[in-house]
């Protein structure tokens, strides 16, 4: 915990010396390889190891991303907020350090989580982004978030069918009616509109900035709100 | 005639596909708030969906009714799109970046395809047994003989695996064998057989849950078709830009 907490202090002070957000990023793959290491898994079940990888992940893409910005010092500080901010939720957060049912020990269910946050960490990014177009009211930052919404639905569509998969094999049906399914399929849908809206003149610029950044809202609340609050077999 | 160019412009049109989406996630909004408070809804995990939905008041399933019918005129403004496009743009040289949205657009459909299977024939039970149980698999005559339950408990008592050996029989005759262990299922007389739970103490037993799905074929072609069509464009999209 005390190297969270070391990664929390240097995404903040990445405020002012941006290197410092490299060294939280290799703090937290540090932390995950150790974690995967002691549990002899992917560390990758419960809200607390989950939101580690949601944040390394998204400093990891920012660091991709950012290269192809003209101006990346605004970008870089909202996503050094961001991935404290999750941090700090992850730092509260209880790991889970049971071992797995069988049902999980496969292949599908590491690659359908991993996917998932992956596209999670890609839609945030698509967000900043759009904040930043907002507020400076440059086309890179535009072409940019369409890039990470476009991956980001192509490794959520990977991650729904390896999920299908694996439902299928370990219950018997790729599909079930439980809340967390019909919220993947709103945010699925979501970013299908996103990505079709952007094929129409109308929508380009500010209404695809407000998508993005409102499409994160349901990124969220279908990650944390579902497992959360509704009971399904997605729940924390 | 006034009114069928007025039908085919509607169903070509992108705004359609727009407002289509848009009108789906409201309704599946609006579900994802009314499913959680109904016990009915538990009910759906057993029979068909079609089955069920006939039989349950309208003030539950209106989303449902409504994502029925907005899926239904979306599949065909996806199948008009996709045909109007391939009809447009057949001359372009770059056909791989013509033809994988329409590989993505047949592989949506294909999945829709999937679910209005399984919506009308899809169910589920689900049977307790120990070791020599004999279980009657319905539709047909087959029987199901559970030989060995084979339960390995970690240091805490928790199930670390299991192994269920199981043969089919028709006519006093055993037909086939099988072991269903943890996601890997027996699905050799076309039902899906899982195990669900099992027991240790004081005899072994398994509680097995049987699936019939007729819709999961079609589901991962749609789903391998999705995933073909979206990985080229963006392959595409990145050879393009460089």
């Amino acid at each position: 915990m005390t190297i969270l907490a070391i990664s929390f202090g240097l995404y903040l002070f990445s405020l002012w010396k941006r290197p410092l957000l490299y060294g939280a990023l290799a703090l937290q793959v540090g932390y995950m390889v150790s974690r995967g290491a002691e549990l002899g898994r992917l560390p990758l079940v419960g809200p607390h190891d989950t939101l580690v990888f949601l944040t390394a992940s998204i400093a990891a893409f920012a660091v991709v991303f950012g290269l192809n910005l003209k101006d990346r010092k605004n970008f870089m500080n909202a996503v050094a907020i961001v991935a404290a901010v999750f941090t700090a939720f992850a730092m509260t957060s209880k790991q889970h350090n049971s071992p797995l049912p069988p049902v999980l020990k496969t292949f599908w269910f590491e690659l359908h989580v991993v996917l998932a946050f992956m596209s999670y960490a890609l839609f945030g990014i698509a967000a900043v982004l759009g904040g930043i177009f907002l507020k400076e009211q440059k086309n890179d930052a535009d072409g940019l978030a369409y890039r990470a919404v476009l991956i980001g639905y192509c490794l959520f569509t990977l991650s729904m069918v390896f999920g299908g998969i694996w439902a299928y094999l370990a219950w018997g049906t790729y599909w079930m009616w439980t809340p967390k399914e019909l919220w993947t399929s709103i945010l699925w849908a979501y970013y299908s509109f996103y990505l079709h809206a952007r094929l129409r003149p109308w929508w380009a610029g500010k209404p695809m900035a407000y998508l993005g950044i409102a499409g994160f809202a349901v990124v969220m609340f279908t990650y944390l709100g579902v497992s959360l609050l509704m009971k399904s077999s997605h729940s924390f | 005639m006034v009114i069928l160019r007025y039908i085919l412009n509607f169903l070509l049109s992108l705004r359609t596909t727009l407002w289509l989406l848009g009108l789906s996630l409201m309704l599946m909004f609006a579900g994802a708030f009314v499913m959680p408070g109904r016990q009915e809804f538990q009910q759906l995990h057993s029979m068909p969906m079609f089955e069920w939905i006939i039989k349950q008041p309208l003030e539950i399933t209106w989303w449902l009714w409504g994502l029925i019918g907005a899926l239904a005129v979306m599949a065909v403004n996806t199948l008009f799109c996709s045909v109007e496009s391939i009809v447009k743009k057949r001359k372009v040289t770059q056909w791989l970046l013509l033809i994988s949205p329409q590989v993505i657009h047949v592989g949506f459909l294909f999945i829709l395809l999937a679910h209005l299977l399984s919506g009308l024939g899809a169910y589920q039970t689900t049977a307790v047994a120990h070791e020599g149980s004999v279980l009657q698999l319905s539709p047909g005559n087959t029987l199901l003989k559970v030989n060995n339950i084979n339960i390995k408990l970690d240091y805490y008592g928790y199930v670390s695996d299991y192994s269920v050996d199981i043969e089919y029989l028709a006519d006093n005759k055993v037909i086939d064998h099988d072991t269903i262990r943890p996601n890997d299922p027996s699905d050799k007389t076309g039902l899906n057989i899982i195990v669900k739970d099992l027991r240790a103490y004081p005899a072994a037993a398994v509680l097995f849950q049987i699936h019939s799905e007729p819709g999961a074929v079609w589901a991962l072609t749609g789903g391998v078709l999705f995933m073909l069509g979206i990985t080229t464009l963006i392959l595409l999209k990145i050879k393009m830009e460089k």
